[in-house]
């Protein structure tokens, strides 16, 4: 099971990275609870500056823009093959 | 008030209303539209790290304050950036003085405000607002951080990986930049090279004139008042931005995978009404005659280049974020935009000249006090303090009092308040709020002075006065206490 993070406060570059994130989850057919964190901070107890943020098993994979739908397809498949082994 | 006859309610309205589209068929068009697209472009084309990588807290003082600075206009123009990159630099970077100086910063100098305070009041007032709030974003930082400096040490360790980012622009990125900004130019400036009419069309479409008769008494206007009527120019214009709305929501909003038919026609909607808002249409009995100036032509050839790199330069990333940004600005703002220039509309019929020109007509010390205060105390959502100020302006505001008033409003509010002070704690938010209150009354009375004939150099000579003032104390707060120096200029 992956853990997914999506932090932002709730702006609509937050919602729309959720949005990208839940369908990438889906099409890929992948197991994965995904959170969003709204809370400022729980957030910053993140390394980001600025939001929205992707977080995939604790590690943070962006922040501070939307990743293209293929960046977060390959961090899913990847973060995937490590919860494997 | 609980008794107001439905006739004048009904007068209200219609001022609301008479407000609201004249203020859409005039002043959105060639200034917010390219705003809002410059706007977008910078968040979407410049990476954040290129200016963070100035924000750690290894970086000395002299590059960490105006980088701070250049973060507040360029990249910090919704709150999603703002509040996260203020508890950032000062919790994990450069600390409390330029973490400051950004919050200052960040929601008066940002492109929308400038572009938009330039065209709805004046250049003056633009330029005033961009170089005080400048000059007094790094002043009151330093100050922050002069007078906390001893519980500025205790900070989280974090990596300095956050801050170390390395990225840079790409070169088409730049040139996209550029040309939006000079469209943002072309379209607002008035020079001679520019307004002076090349060509002369007669088309013969006929009732347009009755059309524009038609608005006139439909939304009736005091010339006398500094109040423009909707033209019949205005009226297709406002016709094109709801067919723009439609597009870009069909277009932008509902898709995640790039670009699609819709978003190619609201980005032609969008060049297409900025070339019929730089048109000059004069319709009269029998027809219309269409003067093309040299505002038109600039905007022609911009527009087109605009396209063309958008389509072939930038990659398909940066092009869908680029649209995705700054519709999504349009959509943040534009809403209350509209709601807040209704409601100026409205209140203009309630308040009396004489009222504000008792308080705030002349360039007093109370005047500008009183700009500042009603600052504080009203809060109004991003921008909507331009119309307000346009407000007050027309009703006899002086200059210098308004510019108080324009520099604090959106500095402090209730809301951001409350957001600092639980990321600094409630004695700095206080300490910077009574800062910001007593900078902007003096900025408002150094310019106020400029407009009623002040020489320039005696206006310098009082901001430097000024200048050494707060050096004098500083100097006095490291010296005389036995302190440590907390501003290493290194």
């Amino acid at each position: 099971m992956i853990k997914i993070e999506v932090l932002g406060p709730g702006c609509a570059n937050c919602k729309r990275l959720e949005q990208l994130t839940r369908r990438e989850v889906a099409s890929l057919g992948l197991e994965a609870d995904v959170q969003k964190i709204t809370d400022y901070g729980r957030i910053m107890a993140y390394d980001v500056l600025s939001t929205p943020g992707l977080v995939i098993n604790g590690r943070v994979m962006s922040s501070g823009r939307i990743p293209s739908a293929q960046e977060v397809a390959d961090w899913l498949t990847a973060a995937a093959g490590e919860v494997e082994r | 008030m609980s008794l107001i006859p439905l006739e004048s309610l009904a007068q209200l309205l219609a001022g609301g209303l008479a407000g609201l589209a004249s203020y859409l068929a005039a002043h959105v068009l060639l200034c917010l539209l390219p705003a809002f697209y410059i706007a977008g472009a910078m968040t979407a084309l410049i990476p954040k790290e290129t200016i963070t990588r100035y924000l750690g807290r290894n970086t000395p003082k002299r590059i960490s304050y105006p980088a701070s600075a250049a973060a507040g206009f360029l990249l910090a123009v919704c709150s999603c950036t703002v509040i996260p990159l203020f508890a950032g630099i000062y919790k994990k970077g450069a600390g409390l003085g330029p973490a400051i100086t950004f919050l200052f910063v960040a929601p008066a100098v940002n492109i929308l405000a400038i572009s938009y305070t330039g065209t709805v009041i004046g250049m003056d007032m633009a330029v005033a607002r961009l170089l005080l709030s400048l000059t007094f974003g790094v002043g009151i930082g330093v100050l922050m951080a002069q007078i906390f400096h001893q519980e500025d040490v205790a900070r989280d360790q974090a990596t300095d990986a956050l801050f170390a980012g390395q990225a840079s622009i790409g070169r088409a990125a730049v040139v996209f930049l550029l040309l939006l900004l000079g469209l943002l130019l072309v379209g607002t400036f008035r020079i001679d090279l520019l307004t002076q009419t090349r060509l002369s069309l007669e088309l013969p479409i006929a009732g347009l004139d009755r059309l524009q008769t038609g608005l006139y008494q439909l939304l009736p206007f005091d010339a006398a008042r500094g109040e423009e009527g909707v033209t019949a120019q205005g009226a297709l214009l406002i016709g094109m931005l709801v067919l723009i709305g439609v597009t870009s929501w069909k277009g932008i909003e509902k898709s995640l995978d790039g670009l699609n038919r819709w978003t190619w026609l609201s980005v032609g909607l969008v060049g297409l009404t900025l070339l019929m808002a730089s048109l000059g249409m004069t319709p009269h009995a029998g027809g219309l005659t269409l003067d093309i100036t040299g505002k038109f032509l600039g905007v022609l050839i911009i527009t087109l280049l605009l396209g063309w790199m958008l389509k072939t330069q930038l990659t398909e990333d940066e092009a869908t974020n680029f649209l995705w940004e700054s519709w999504r600005f349009v959509k943040q703002i534009f809403p209350l935009l509209i709601v807040g220039v209704f409601a100026v509309g409205v209140i203009r019929e309630l308040i009396r000249p004489e009222w504000i020109q008792t308080l705030a007509g002349s360039n007093t010390l109370l005047g500008n006090v009183i700009g500042v205060v009603f600052g504080i105390f009203m809060y109004f959502p991003t921008l909507v303090e331009v119309p307000i100020a346009r407000m007050f302006m027309d009703l006899g505001m002086h200059r210098g009092p308004l510019l108080a008033y324009l520099i604090s409003d959106p500095e402090l509010s209730l809301q951001s308040i409350l957001i600092t002070a639980s990321i600094i704690g409630r004695k700095k938010t206080w300490v910077y709020v009574s800062f910001v209150a007593l900078f902007s009354t003096l900025a408002g009375l150094l310019f106020g002075g400029w407009v009623d004939g002040l020489s320039v150099g005696l206006v310098a000579f009082y901001l430097f006065a000024i200048l050494a003032v707060l050096a004098g104390a500083l100097w006095w707060l490291t010296h005389h206490r036995g302190r440590t120096p907390a501003v290493e200029l290194r």
